[in-house]
């Protein structure tokens, strides 16, 4: 393999390649929560992402819960807890009007 | 003038294939002509090394924007028709088509130019095939096969990151598809040994829904301006490859965070480690914020509104 050609690669997962210094990347944690938080409403499940320990807390209404270390992680716990894909297409997502 | 056809599926390695090329010293004086679908260029950011590069962007060479790429190259041959021939011209030239194109249509197209054919001679057509999803390529996409069964010389990238198992499987497949074809291997572009695949059995491939069926793989171009915050778009942007990674063939663009310029660049569910591009000087960061999503199965005003809704979302 050569690492010569191309330009340096940001390092971790993709999603968290936005934010550089801890400050921002803090920051990015807690939006990221935000959106989640709002997002997995619709599914019936909680996001929680204090800043302190590594990962995101996915729940159910229900009290099961799971951590999930990145994004793409999320998806498959928020598919696992509620049995179906959360998916961004869904006229709920698509339909006017603001969250 | 001796043409080479870089052709392959979307998201197959061609742009980083042929990045290595140049880096090595491949193709040192041939004219770099990329071709992409959609008309928000990235490739050709990429191709810093070639010592002259023409963009096609806005439409496949094969077919919508076949006229566009037959008037280049007339202009190309007549450029090179008024140099005297002791002084250096260009001699080759390498097109890197979109991963929409039948390289066989482009082909054709420069055979019966009545201009072209005295200029060009076409040298080699070479394909590349991702070892991930070739298989799956293969079996659902009539363009993967039309592809395979025209190239000169495959290329099978990716094979560090698919199980020996399956790139034996997709080898075998590939001697049955186009037993004239030479094939290597390559990661990241450096040419890398295939392994033996003479013990492995080809796929039975099946027929092929055809594209009216299926619908059209079309790109849609997708503004991240500044209302849309890096977190929203990943959280966004994460879910909808999970969620529609068998749809979205295609992800990519440049998009600027605090971080620095990301390339983004996404093959079905996999997502590339973005690279952070170098700041360019003013009014050439045009392709910024931008991205190109390459898929069927949904409206494209949808991908807008649903980005639009997770913006938005958490914010009230």
């Amino acid at each position: 393999m050569c690492a010569s050609c191309g330009f340096p690669a940001a390092p971790g997962h993709w999603t968290d390649a936005g934010a550089a210094d801890p400050a921002e990347r803090l920051r990015n944690r807690f939006r990221r929560a935000q959106v989640l938080k709002s997002v997995l409403k619709a599914y019936g499940l909680t996001a929680h992402d204090g800043g302190q320990v590594p990962g995101i807390q996915i729940g159910t209404l229900s009290g099961s819960q799971a951590i999930a270390r990145d994004l793409a992680e999320v998806w498959k716990v928020a598919e696992e807890l509620c049995g179906r894909p959360v998916d961004p297409l869904d006229p709920r997502f698509t339909g006017v009007g603001a969250p | 003038m001796r043409l080479t056809v870089l052709g392959g599926y979307l998201g197959s390695g061609k742009t980083t294939w042929l990045r290595h090329q140049l880096h090595e010293g491949q193709f040192r004086d041939a004219l770099v002509v990329v071709n992409e679908a959609a008309g928000t260029p990235v490739d050709d950011a990429l191709l810093g090394r070639a010592s002259r590069l023409e963009l096609l962007a806005g439409g496949c060479a094969c077919c919508e924007a076949r006229e566009a790429l037959v008037a280049l190259l007339r202009r190309i041959a007549d450029e090179r028709s008024r140099i005297d021939s002791r002084t250096a011209r260009v001699d080759r030239i390498v097109l890197e088509t979109s991963g929409l194109a039948e390289p066989g249509a482009i082909v054709e197209a420069i055979r019966t130019d009545p201009v072209l054919v005295y200029h060009i001679v076409v040298g080699e057509i070479v394909v590349t095939v991702d070892a991930l999803h070739g298989l799956a390529e293969l079996r659902g996409e009539p363009l993967g096969r039309r592809q395979i069964e025209v190239a000169d010389r495959l290329i099978v990238t990716k094979t560090d990151e698919a199980e020996s198992a399956a790139t034996k499987r997709l080898l075998a497949t590939l001697r049955g598809l186009n037993p004239g074809a030479t094939i290597s291997g390559a990661v990241r572009g450096s040419e890398v040994a295939l392994p033996d695949c003479s013990d492995a059995a080809p796929e039975r491939l099946p027929d092929v829904p055809s594209d009216a069926e299926k619908g059209p793989v079309f790109p849609t171009k997708l503004d991240v301006d500044g209302s849309v915050d890096w977190a929203s778009f990943s959280v966004w942007l994460s879910a909808l490859l999970h969620a529609r990674g068998d749809d979205i063939v295609r992800v990519k663009g440049v998009v600027r965070t605090p971080a620095g310029r990301l390339l983004l660049q996404a093959v079905r569910k996999v997502m590339q480690s973005p690279e952070i591009l170098p700041e360019q000087p003013d009014g050439e960061g045009r392709q910024d914020n931008r991205i190109v999503v390459i898929g069927r199965g949904y409206e494209p005003d949808d991908l807008r509104r649903s980005l639009d809704y997770f913006a938005r979302a958490g914010k009230i």
